[in-house]
């Protein structure tokens, strides 16, 4: 099974950029080699490479200032998309939640819709009608967020502490075999 | 007074808010066009070294990061005092044109289109692009999607990755293209004119043969008599890399032509009360208020005001479309907005042509991308034609090329004071005492700006999720007496 794991948002603008510093920090754990979360990703690899050997499952990384029918781009190919991105859903700020896609209504994120062309749902449906090979399931980590107005790279107090819960979330669904039930 | 707010808008970058006051009778007294303005961009910069704006302009937009690029680029250069050699200003043409091909494509299949082909009272649930795919054919999807990924993947090859190059710096470019690589762009340049042709075909077909959009696109309601804008190359025909910024009047008489560093002496900002964004106007004719004629300094930068303010158009068969575009609307100059959606199609006609014409070039593959600046750094300006209109970016330096100043005017705020104008006269058409307001008369409201394509955020800003629309009417004492929302 191919993942997709990206972080959204523009990198330059506060708290908008947290999706980013959040794939940056799983990264970093990953490639050390004390964290328990580093063993257990690279066992999930060679474990699915062997008993999947036709389809080995990887896991790939990226960090994306798009939305719409480009992010939807950047999906095709993989079996499962986790997105992380800023949201405002006036939660407390730092508050990391999870949901799916199909969710999103009710938990607006920042970037998976384009005014310019399509919301992401949209733009899957369209890609999926066309033939696309797209993921059966999105799962979005969403940070509430605060400042996203003015230009900055660093993140607000609370949003930064809230990066290693996100991160954590982002692991412990790495780390499950099989889809992760979210119900 | 009673107060309807269309808030946030949808399809719109950044979190646009109209505001409609309504008189005792019912009927329009104003309009108010909002968005935030994203802060402290220029602090932001300064401090930094010139040659990282390219790259961090880029970041400014989500929308078109490489009109960024390449503005950031050429003000780069000028404020190195150097010229680039021919081959790196036509690599970077190539990779602009690549990037207006992919923009232009999903505007008109996923944005403005869907208003014509799945008509403007159809459900917003089905006016996009999906609605459009299964309206035209799924096959004429994929090719949009192909289209989209031809555009990427020429962005890539010249500017090093997809949607945000990273290649340019003063001087010209890190890198250039290899003799697979033109042969390959020149293929994907060849598909695009069909695809272009095919576009105008459907536009003709759909839009031109149905009398009721003709009547919609020609009458008074989305016209407006204003000043055009748009860069020319030295025959004055239409460029979006490099030229001369043309100025017509509202009779399609040109007044002048500036370069970039003379932008202060014709473009100048105009503040009101009610908004953080500036309205720029014709510095020469000055302000007179959002009204249209000649004596208002009201100008637009599009698709639409870059066919106005050039002769022509380069290539042969964009310039066989802009005849015809022409007289089929009784000359020039075209004041009608929604005619826009028809010469963004010509300009995309106009982009995958010059793909082929600059593919073709002999000196494309020249390794001569690059000259070393030697002048001490001081102050310069950029200037190309963003999808959205003219951008200006204005930087200053200290003597070792590091920013002490940032000015620029980004493509659609060149269209704040037009297209405040438009929203207000539709508003005033369709919204009035007795009127139902339902979903069908909040878009076409909306479809008096979606031809600007309005992207105030300028930042990867896009709307929460699904944001429905949501029009509330208040009366006089601000309790809400009618919701209109979309789901």
């Amino acid at each position: 099974m191919k993942t997709l794991v990206i972080g959204l948002g523009n990198p330059i603008l506060g708290d908008d950029g947290v999706g980013w510093k959040v794939v940056e920090e799983i990264q970093q754990r990953i490639d050390d080699p004390h964290s328990r979360s580093a063993w257990q990703i690279a066992n999930h690899y060679s474990l699915s490479a062997i008993s999947h050997a036709e389809q080995p499952s990887a896991i790939e990384f990226d960090c994306a200032a798009v939305g719409g029918i480009t992010l939807m781009e950047y999906l095709i190919g993989y079996d499962r998309a986790i997105v992380i991105d800023a949201v405002i859903t006036h939660q407390p700020i730092g508050t990391v939640s999870l949901f799916r896609l199909n969710d999103l209504p009710e938990h607006s994120t920042l970037h998976t819709s384009s005014p310019h062309d399509a919301s992401l749902q949209t733009a899957i449906a369209a890609g999926q009608a066309m033939g696309a090979h797209l993921p059966d399931e999105v799962i979005i980590i969403g940070i509430e967020a605060k400042k996203i107005y003015d230009f900055s790279e660093e993140l607000s107090f609370e949003v930064e502490a809230a990066v290693p819960r996100a991160v954590d979330e982002v692991l412990l669904l790495l780390e499950k075999e099989t889809h992760y039930d979210l119900t | 007074m009673q107060r309807l707010t269309i808030d946030p808008i949808t399809r719109l970058e950044g979190h646009g808010k109209i505001e409609i006051f309504l008189d005792e009778d019912g009927n329009v007294a104003n309009t108010y066009f909002q968005i935030p303005e994203l802060r402290g961009f220029e602090r932001f910069c300064v401090g930094r070294p010139v040659e990282e704006m390219p790259l961090l302009t880029n970041r400014i937009c989500g929308v078109c990061p490489e009109a960024h690029h390449m503005a950031a680029a050429k003000a780069a250069d000028a404020v190195y005092h150097v010229d680039p050699p021919p081959a790196a200003k036509k690599l970077r043409e190539l990779l602009y044109s690549g990037f207006y091909f992919t923009d232009h494509t999903t505007h008109f299949y996923a944005l403005g289109g869907p208003d014509f082909i799945m008509g403007p009272d159809a459900p917003v649930a089905e006016r996009n692009i999906l609605g459009v795919i299964h309206k035209v054919g799924l096959e004429i999807g994929g090719k949009v999607i192909q289209a989209r990924k031809y555009g990427h993947t020429i962005v890539e090859m010249i500017g090093g990755r997809k949607v945000h190059p990273c290649t340019s710096i003063p001087g010209g470019l890190t890198k250039g293209i290899t003799e697979e690589q033109r042969k390959e762009i020149e293929q994907m340049g060849r598909w695009g004119i069909e695809f272009a042709q095919f576009s105008i075909d459907l536009f003709n077909k759909i839009v031109l043969g149905n009398k009721a959009y003709v009547d919609l696109i020609i009458g008074d309601i989305y016209t407006h008599h204003t000043y055009y804008i748009g860069t020319v190359d030295e025959k004055n025909k239409v460029n979006f890399y490099d030229g001369k910024v043309s100025v017509v009047d509202p009779d399609g008489k040109r007044i002048g032509k500036y370069a970039a560093n003379e932008y202060t002496e014709w473009i100048a900002e105009h503040v009101e009360p009610w908004t953080y964004l500036k309205f720029p106007y014709l510095k020469k004719i000055g302000w007179k208020g959002f009204v249209d004629g000649k004596d208002s300094g009201v100008y637009c930068a599009t698709p639409l005001s870059r066919l106005n303010a050039a002769d022509g158009m380069a290539t042969p068969l964009a310039q066989e479309e802009y005849e015809k575009f022409y007289s089929t609307l009784g000359g020039k100059p075209v004041h009608q907005r929604l005619a826009t959606h028809w010469a963004r199609l010509i300009e995309l006609l106009y982009a995958a042509e010059r793909i082929v014409e600059l593919a073709t070039d002999p000196e494309i593959t020249s390794p001569n991308f690059h000259t070393i600046p030697t002048e001490k750094p001081t102050e310069g300006v950029g200037i190309v034609e963003a999808p959205r209109g003219t951008l200006t970016h204005h930087y200053w330096t200290d003597e070792r090329g590091v920013l002490t100043k940032v000015n620029l005017i980004v493509g659609t705020t060149n269209n704040y004071a037009p297209m405040s104008m438009s929203i207000k006269k539709a508003a005033e058409a369709f919204i009035k005492k007795g009127v139902v307001v339902n979903e069908g008369i909040l878009n076409r409201v909306e479809m008096a700006f979606r031809p600007y394509d309005p992207c105030f955020g300028c930042a990867t800003h896009s709307l929460p999720g699904q944001m429905p629309l949501q029009l509330t009417i208040r009366n006089a004492k601000g309790e809400v007496v009618e919701v209109v929302k979309r789901d």
